[in-house]
């Protein structure tokens, strides 16, 4: 089958639509047979990093590639940044605003939580945007 | 125990259209923060929430949920509901706290 390769945008604060790109993402998992576990995996990974942009960040974009033995994922957005990666990537860590508190989020989950799921993930940041890209492999 | 059953257990009200209620329930699960559900959930899970939000069933639908009760007696938005009812995933009320939820469905599948 050939390669699946999308770009979605996703606007800040735009609780609503959160959890699109993550649905989108295991519609096309199902179709193309890849295991449960393996669906759950990226599920919840992109989830978190949509969530991610959508409650922490002034907007951005997501590129999903799926090919038959590998799913990579990458979000990009606008900024204003992560101040510090590594208090970010402690459970519990949250900068999360009331608003996404009423909403259900900021539990300080998000990105332990991609870390957990995903094969590989990096993240970069600045003042002017943060990078996030995730690849899950089918065999591991 | 399946949603059937939850629907005639008389302290719980199904509170949509959703005329399927043959999911079987894996398990309970209790959360009013969304990173946990989708983490700590897997297929047929039943989850007990306060959270009057509409991620709440995307999170269900996300994680193939069996069904969603909304404890404390909290009255469900419109916009949850009419969600719910596109995706069939059964929603219910009940006057129970979340703990005081979790020991009756217990003790009910216990019988």
């Amino acid at each position: 089958m050939s390669d699946f390769l999308e770009e979605y945008p996703i606007e800040r604060n735009d609780i609503g639509n959160a959890g699109t790109i993550a649905s989108l993402t295991k519609r096309e998992l199902k179709k193309r047979g890849f295991n449960p576990d393996f669906i759950k995996r990226v599920t919840i990974g992109v989830y978190e990093a949509e969530i991610n942009v959508v409650i922490h960040s002034y907007g951005g974009f997501t590129k999903v590639h799926i090919s038959d033995d590998f799913c990579e994922i990458k979000f990009v957005d606008r900024g204003p940044g992560i101040p510090n990666i590594e208090d970010a990537m402690q459970a519990g860590f949250s900068t999360a605003s009331p608003y996404a508190i009423e909403n259900g989020f900021g539990a300080g989950m998000g990105l332990p939580n991609i870390k957990a799921v995903s094969d590989e993930m990096t993240l970069e940041s600045t003042e002017e945007g943060t990078t996030l890209s995730m690849k899950y492999y089918k065999n591991q | 125990m399946t949603t059937k059953d939850i629907a005639n257990y008389e302290s719980f009200s199904l509170i949509n259209s959703v005329t399927d209620l043959s999911h079987k329930i894996n398990k309970l699960f209790a959360s009013d923060l969304l990173s946990n559900v989708m983490g700590n959930t897997a297929e047929d899970d039943c989850l007990i929430t306060m959270l009057n939000n509409i991620n709440v069933i995307g999170v269900a639908s996300l994680n193939d949920l069996s069904c969603v009760i909304f404890s404390q007696g909290i009255v469900v938005k419109k916009e949850l509901i009419d969600k719910a009812n596109e995706l069939n995933i059964p929603l219910f009320t009940t006057k129970f706290s979340t703990v005081e939820a979790i020991i009756a469905l217990s003790k009910w599948d216990k019988k």
